[in-house]
């Protein structure tokens, strides 16, 4: 399997001067085509803030990080909209998704920016809807669903159009631990059966036990890489 | 495309979905300044409309043709008379004879004269009763009395700015009769001859000096006035067709058959006097920029809300940024948003002006001591307001959306500043 994430020496600081604060203290992480990627750590630990590196939402103080073949660093901001558009797919923990959008909706609108026509985006995506074990409920308003569906509606946006890497931020904190394991299984299983490649921040071990490997933080240091599988 | 494609996606259903009542109360703001621009500008101009309009059907008509600048009367105005006579679009004229008078109203009554005489000076103008009212209408502007018969002879219609009743506050400065009502005798003073007239009717119109003059036939005028010459002192045209271009056309008709040579011909446009003009421009600019204040608050109004709007869904933002929706998809979005407030405000508005505000005042003009006001909103005017109010909207949308769009990323997906 190749190396579909290479990050180098990343480093992130925050401030200047005696206010400066320096998250990420160089950090080297490799992630494989199809690998199910955890990433672990106490509050603080920096977690958060390197999958914002390798998902392009933030740029690096130094380091390079190489995406799927590309140096994501020298992006521009329209460049590495572009990129996370056709690359990557993203499932919050807050849902985030458009409120006055219906479900069909939400997940229609990245296919839509990639150019899809109209009927081959609502297509796709109740496709996706589906997969996420929500037939019937694309034109239901995320107001009229629970937490648990408006995460698996992310998730089938993140997915709709075939992402090369899903990326997932702590995609069960904001829900009871039925919905989140029912979260966490569909992640596992789309990266099973679909072969997709998942980075996942959790704070929650046995959330991470489904994980090829977890990547364990502390202070801005990776501290351990455990292979589980 | 693809931009502009989620863009009204976005914004079309972010419209669909938001607070009614919001939604009606923004329209409801556009549709006040939209009423703003047209009609405070409308009215201004339509005072001013109403005076012009009230002088062309009141006093000079369509055309005018008054003495050369160093003549005193209408060189042969029998000539005039007969060229008139042959023109198909001259629908009726009046010709008009004019001199200062004498009026005394108490010549019978004031036995003891250390008494002042109840008398003024005003300007008597002779008309044909039936050719005057076919053009000016002058019997529609009897407040009491009656209007003159044609070929009768006694009697004398009196302007109510030379009554005391009609004239309180100002009285003092031009003088006027005291209690003199249709019925009572007057006396007529014209150089040294006098006659007694019976007042029959009282006129008062907001037009030029129609209610400042005193009216009796011209045959009575010329023979008080003991005058042999026919020749007139002005003659009012009405058309058939009472449009500017129509006027011109006759003018240059009569320009073409010679009576330039003895007489001013002017169409009701050149006649206006320059102060009314200048006050039409004066209210004009003024009606703009009260309008140009309404636009200022529109834009502000509709920029607060925008921008409120985005910045309340700036996280929102941030997420639609972060899985790749083009920052001007988001932009296009909120600009649709002010795009629909203006037109759907504006449209209202329309139809409130056409609907109903220009022809209640029409029906119903604002009666203003100088002139009937009346709501002047061209058609052209109003296109032009609303193109600028749309414009200045969509940029009022768009530069909220802008700042917010701009943001970093992630910091608005994590609310940081």
């Amino acid at each position: 399997m190749t190396d579909i994430i290479k990050a180098t020496n990343i480093h992130r600081k925050f401030g200047t001067g005696t206010l400066e604060a320096h998250i990420l203290k160089g950090i080297d992480v490799t992630v494989k085509e199809g690998e199910f990627v955890a990433i672990m750590g106490k509050s603080g630990a920096g977690k958060s803030t390197l999958m914002y590196q390798l998902s392009v939402l933030d740029e690096p103080t130094e380091g390079t990080i190489i995406v799927n073949g590309i140096d994501v660093v020298p992006l521009n901001e329209h460049e590495s909209t572009a990129f996370r558009l056709n690359t990557l797919g993203y499932v919050f923990q807050n849902y985030a998704l458009v409120p006055d959008l219906s479900a069909e909706e939400n997940v229609m609108l990245p296919l839509l920016m990639r150019g899809y026509v109209w009927a081959e985006a609502k297509a796709t995506a109740r496709m996706a809807i589906d997969g996420v074990g929500l037939e019937g409920k694309y034109t239901n308003l995320p107001a009229e669903l629970s937490g648990g569906e408006q995460q698996r509606v992310s998730i089938a946006r993140a997915v709709a159009g075939k992402p090369k890497i899903l990326f997932a931020d702590e995609p069960t904190a904001n829900l009871d631990t039925v919905s989140g394991k029912q979260v966490i299984a569909l992640i596992a299983d789309l990266n099973r059966n679909d072969g997709q490649t998942v980075v996942m921040v959790t704070h929650e071990r046995e959330y991470a036990l489904g994980c090829d490997r977890i990547i364990h933080m502390e202070d801005g240091l990776v501290t351990s890489i455990e292979q589980l599988k | 495309m693809r931009a502009l494609r989620i863009g009204f996606l976005l914004g079309f259903r972010q419209i669909q979905r938001a607070n009614f009542w919001t939604t009606a109360l923004i329209i409801f703001v556009m549709m006040l300044t939209f009423l703003n621009l047209i009609a405070v500008s409308g009215i201004l101009v339509g005072l001013i409309a109403g005076s012009e309009r009230a002088v062309q059907e009141k006093s000079l008509g369509d055309i005018i043709i008054t003495p050369l600048e160093n003549e005193e009367e209408l060189l042969q105005t029998e000539t005039i008379r007969r060229i008139l006579d042959t023109l198909p679009e001259v629908a009726s004229y009046s010709i008009r004879y004019q001199t200062g008078v004498q009026i005394t109203a108490n010549s019978k009554t004031r036995r003891d004269f250390s008494i002042e005489p109840n008398s003024i000076g005003a300007q008597a103008v002779g008309i044909d009763p039936a050719a005057e009212d076919a053009v000016t209408g002058l019997s529609n502007s009897v407040v009491e009395g009656e209007y003159l018969n044609p070929d009768e002879s006694g009697y004398i219609l009196i302007g109510a700015l030379n009554l005391d009743r009609y004239t309180a506050g100002f009285a003092d400065i031009t003088g006027s009769l005291e209690e003199v009502f249709p019925g009572d005798s007057v006396r007529v003073t014209v150089g040294g001859a006098s006659r007694e007239f019976t007042v029959k009717g009282i006129i008062n119109a907001k037009a030029g000096g129609v209610a400042s003059f005193v009216y009796l036939p011209e045959k009575e005028l010329r023979r008080l006035s003991s005058t042999a010459s026919r020749d007139a002192d002005e003659i009012a045209i009405r058309l058939s067709d009472k449009s500017p271009e129509t006027a011109i056309e006759v003018k240059s008709v009569l320009v073409n058959q010679g009576i330039d040579e003895f007489a001013k011909i002017r169409t009701f446009a050149e006649a206006l006097p320059k102060f009314i003009t200048d006050i039409k421009q004066t209210f004009n600019i003024l009606g703009t920029f009260i309008g140009a204040v309404g636009i200022i608050v529109a834009s502000i109004t509709i920029f607060i809300i925008i921008f409120i709007n985005a910045i309340s869904r700036r996280q929102q933002i941030g997420i639609l940024k972060g899985i790749g929706i083009d920052r001007r998809a988001i932009e296009v979005a909120y600009v649709l948003q002010s795009a629909f407030y203006a037109l759907t405000g504006s449209l209202i508005g329309v139809l409130v002006t056409y609907g109903f505000l220009v022809g209640y005042f029409d029906r119903n003009p604002i009666d203003f001591p100088f002139s009937d006001g009346i709501l002047v909103a061209e058609p052209m005017g109003t296109l032009y307001r609303f193109i600028i109010l749309f414009i200045i909207t969509l940029f009022a949308g768009f530069i909220p959306a802008w700042i917010i769009v701009r943001q970093n990323t992630l910091n608005s997906i994590l609310g940081r500043k």
